[in-house]
């Protein structure tokens, strides 16, 4: 059995009280809860202070650029999906440069883990509006007010067919926890949008700010993940943001519909030339 | 131009009508006839980039000679229309034939201008009169054809049992070789005796009938790639649709992403992981891709882009040739990093270039670019046949498990004489590594010391030194002391080599470099060629010479050799007089 420091690779060295680290806690948490494997593990990293993390948690890391980490998530997936692969991004990186590649894995159900840390602002470049900055919000980029309506990653993912979709708070690294070792079980593509305070560059949207802003789904009775109508409607009509599990259903990740053989990874593909039977596909040209 | 009453060598029949028409499947049909009639084909599709409602031609070039290029000249016309006439009359030789649906014309009589006979030929009128439907057209003008040329009916009713009897059936089968008999019957009533093209029949030897495209997508399967990720584009695309075809029973995977960016991205995650990978683009979805690029140079990732080059800039003419994105392959994204770019000229180099992309990207770990043309991507030329024993699969210094279980203290960006690193794959036990778009230490975490960058930029760089001496070299053609030189490099080879040859027969004697390489540049090779001459002409499809400018920025010219570009960016692939005649006027 794992323990959280088997995955500890060294001390992080993000801003004194900034949220990643009940992400980072969560995570190791969580690795070590399903006896991941670090060599069998492959976490993928976006551009923003969230990229930071392949420093410290020990496993496969790959740094991608800015707001490509799925497209190299899904690809190393694809290829050997004894793997677990989780891919990480800040909200810049998940919502403004890679908003495309996001929606396409939500549909495509690639069979990964996405973590999303959503602190509301462009923390690595000094703290410009991002898509998730509210209306009005006054930053370096934005001195007049942000005039953009935010993003809603969540109610993003629920249109665009995400068959795990959750929020969590870095503030409560338990709860985040359970529900990255969650998203891990899940098959397919499970999206986890992690509020996360800047402490920095936010003054307003403070971790006191998002306790006093949350509503647990959890302790919700009539609740139920399974229930898109519910979810819809807890997403539209809840005044506080919702965090928990917000929606789950099972359909077949995009690899088990398309890989010829899924007890044999491409990786393990023999790659000698079959003279014989490649000079049949020849016939068809002469 | 033929002389009647000659035995023809070599002709160059025109189908040309409104996309839609069917052009496309009456010329392939042809092209195949005319190989396994054992002659050597060439075609030329010049097409719109719409599905219906704009002028399209295929012409098929036919030769006992192997040819790689559309002729001077067309001989043979059939036109669907007579918007077709206005457009390519004006290069048909002399003594050619020309067949139009005159839409509007009644009348039978053929009508001779400039030694060129024009028949009326109503192909939509038999059609509906004999199938009640116009689709048939087009096997009545298959018909005709084959009456002009003598083609064997033995080989056509094979070649359209093959077409139609799996997908169709047995009635549609007979039907379509009824029309063509009618187009036979009906061009016989018009067409005189001197105006025909008997061609002989000679053996096909089991040559091969392929494009480009089809050439490298079999080099992919060959090369032992089994991922392949893209977004649709012309003239790409085929690549990617035989993989889809094939791919499955190898155990490969092809995968449709949302843009560009996502599909070299996403090849670099399945190389990563141990994949031999790619992905195919063209013009815009290049520029797309010039980020992930670099980010491959900079991690050591290899990974095969194949880029079939149309016309730029922008959206440009997706459907036409050109090689404007010589610069882009070599100079392209920000940064310094290596990258191998390789130019196949023939459709046996598409299909073996393609398998040396995977060994050089692996044994340099660095991107490997192919860089093509639509021209030579989308177009059918025969072949002898492709060379599977030389198929070799060279992965360099990918670990196995057992010797890296065996390392004390592995490093995957070690730096080691030839700056190529031991690459261990995610999975591997005792291989932990971190894979770095920043720049990075040994082991591949971020390190921004100034001395670490120097030497990690050196290590990466000098990897080149070592592919360029394994790259594929330069080829000289023609006579060798021949004080006149040409180069060129991708599918500029076929009119260079014709060119060649009717500046021989001009008693020009000329020598033509083809280059196979493009980066890293292969210095000694062309300064030799170079310096052998007294004047040396670069033949380019694209407006600014962007080989002449690589050439010119990698070596000094002795200033007695006189330069001179011969530049085409009509949208259109030279033909070999416009190469032969541009020499012959400025030497």
């Amino acid at each position: 059995m794992k323990r959280e420091k088997d995955f500890h690779l060294s001390d992080p060295t993000w801003c004194r009280g900034c949220g990643i680290y009940g992400i980072f806690a969560a995570l190791k948490m969580a690795a070590a809860e399903l006896d991941l494997d670090p060599e069998e593990t492959v976490v993928v990293t976006g551009i923003g202070c969230h990229g930071r993390l392949n420093n410290y948690f020990l496993s496969y890391g790959f740094h991608a650029l800015h707001g490509r980490t799925l497209p190299v998530a899904s690809g190393i997936k694809l290829s050997n999906p004894r793997l677990s692969v989780l891919s990480i991004s800040g909200d810049g990186d998940a919502y403004s440069i890679g908003v495309g590649h996001f929606v396409h894995a939500l549909r495509k159900n690639f069979d990964i883990t996405y973590l999303v840390v959503d602190n509301r602002l462009f923390a690595l470049t000094q703290g410009q509006t991002s898509p998730t900055s509210p209306l009005g919000y006054v930053s370096v980029s934005a001195p007049f007010g942000t005039k953009e309506l935010p993003l809603d990653g969540p109610r993003l993912a629920l249109a665009s067919g995400g068959t795990f979709i959750a929020r969590g708070f870095s503030g409560q690294p338990k709860k985040l926890a359970t529900l990255i070792e969650k998203g891990i079980k899940h098959k397919g593509f499970s999206f986890i949008e992690v509020l996360s305070p800047c402490v920095t560059h936010n003054k307003i949207i403070s971790a006191q700010w998002f306790k006093e802003h949350i509503s647990h789904l959890d302790e919700d009775q009539g609740y139920d993940p399974r229930d898109k109508k519910l979810a819809w409607e807890k997403m539209i009509k809840e005044e506080k943001i919702p965090v928990g599990l917000i929606y789950e259903e099972e359909r077949a990740a995009y690899g088990e519909l398309v890989l010829p053989e899924r007890n044999h990874p491409l990786v393990d593909s023999d790659l000698s030339l079959d003279v014989k039977r490649f000079e049949r596909i020849l016939e068809e040209y002469k | 131009m033929k002389k009647k009453g000659t035995q023809i060598t070599d002709i160059s029949v025109i189908i040309a009508g409104i996309a839609g028409d069917g052009v496309l499947f009456t010329g392939n049909i042809l092209a195949k006839i005319l190989k396994r009639q054992g002659w050597w084909v060439s075609t030329y599709r010049d097409f719109p980039s719409n599905i219906r409602g704009e002028p399209t031609n295929y012409t098929i070039r036919a030769s006992l000679d192997r040819v790689q290029s559309r002729a001077d000249d067309i001989d043979v016309f059939m036109a669907f229309d007579c918007g077709a006439i206005i457009d390519h009359a004006d290069k048909m030789a002399g003594g050619g034939i020309l067949l139009c649906d005159g839409v509007g014309l009644s009348r039978y009589t053929p009508v001779q201008k400039k030694k060129r006979t024009y028949h009326t030929f109503p192909l939509r009128k038999l059609a509906r009169e004999n199938f009640k439907s116009e689709i048939y057209k087009n096997m009545i003008a298959l018909g005709a054809l084959a009456h002009i040329l003598d083609l064997d009916f033995r080989v056509i009713e094979k070649l359209i049992a093959e077409a139609f009897l799996k997908k169709k059936g047995k009635e549609v089968v007979e039907r379509n070789i009824r029309a063509i008999r009618l187009g036979c019957q009906q061009a016989e009533k018009i067409v005189e005796p001197e105006e025909l093209y008997p061609l002989v029949e000679r053996k096909d030897a089991g040559r091969l009938l392929l494009s480009g495209n089809d050439a490298i997508a079999l080099g992919v399967l060959a090369g032992g790639c089994r991922f392949f990720a893209a977004y649709p584009i012309c003239p790409a695309t085929e690549i990617w649709q035989w993989l889809a075809r094939y791919f499955p029973d190898y155990n490969g995977l092809v995968v449709q992403t949302e843009d560009e960016l996502a599909a070299l991205n996403m090849a670099l995650g399945a190389a990563y992981a141990g994949a031999r990978a790619m992905t195919s683009t063209s013009g815009p979805g290049g520029s797309l891709m010039m980020e992930a690029f670099g980010l491959a140079g900079m991690t050591e990732i290899p990974v095969v882009v194949a880029h079939v080059q149309r016309v730029g800039p922008s959206t440009g003419m997706p459907t036409k040739t050109e090689q404007s994105d010589l610069n882009q392959w070599v100079y392209g994204s920000h940064g310094d990093f290596p990258r191998i770019v390789l130019s196949p000229g023939t459709i046996e180099e598409c299909f073996d270039f393609t398998i040396k992309a995977f060994n050089l990207a692996e044994k340099y770990q660095c991107p490997v670019v192919l860089l093509t043309e639509q021209d030579f991507g989308q177009n059918l030329f025969t072949v002898k046949g492709l060379d599977l024993n030389k198929v070799e699969i060279d992965r360099g210094k990918l670990l196995s498990q057992e010797e890296l279980a065996r390392m004390k203290d592995y490093r995957r960006y070690e730096f080691t004489a030839d700056g190529i690193s031991p690459r261990a794959l995610p999975g591997m036990k005792n291989g932990l590594h971190m894979v770095e778009s920043n720049e990075h230490d040994v082991r591949g975490y971020r390190d921004e010391d100034p001395e670490n960058r120097g030497r990690m930029m050196r290590k990466r760089m000098e990897k080149l030194r070592s592919a360029a001496r394994d790259s594929i070299p330069p080829k000289v053609w023609g006579e060798r002391e021949a004080k006149t030189g040409i180069i060129g490099f991708g599918s500029t080879f076929g009119p260079i080599r014709e060119a060649l040859a009717q500046l021989k027969e001009e008693g020009i004697r000329a020598k033509y470099l083809q280059m196979r390489t493009l980066w890293p540049f292969p210095v000694k090779k062309v300064e030799g060629f170079i310096s052998s001459c007294d004047a040396v002409y670069i033949v380019e499809n694209n407006y600014s010479g962007q080989l002449s400018r690589l050439i010119q920025s990698q070596l000094r010219i002795p200033a007695r050799i006189k330069m001179k570009n011969i530049l085409n960016y009509s949208s259109l692939a030279f033909r070999p007089r416009e190469i032969s005649t541009e020499i012959q006027r400025t030497l």
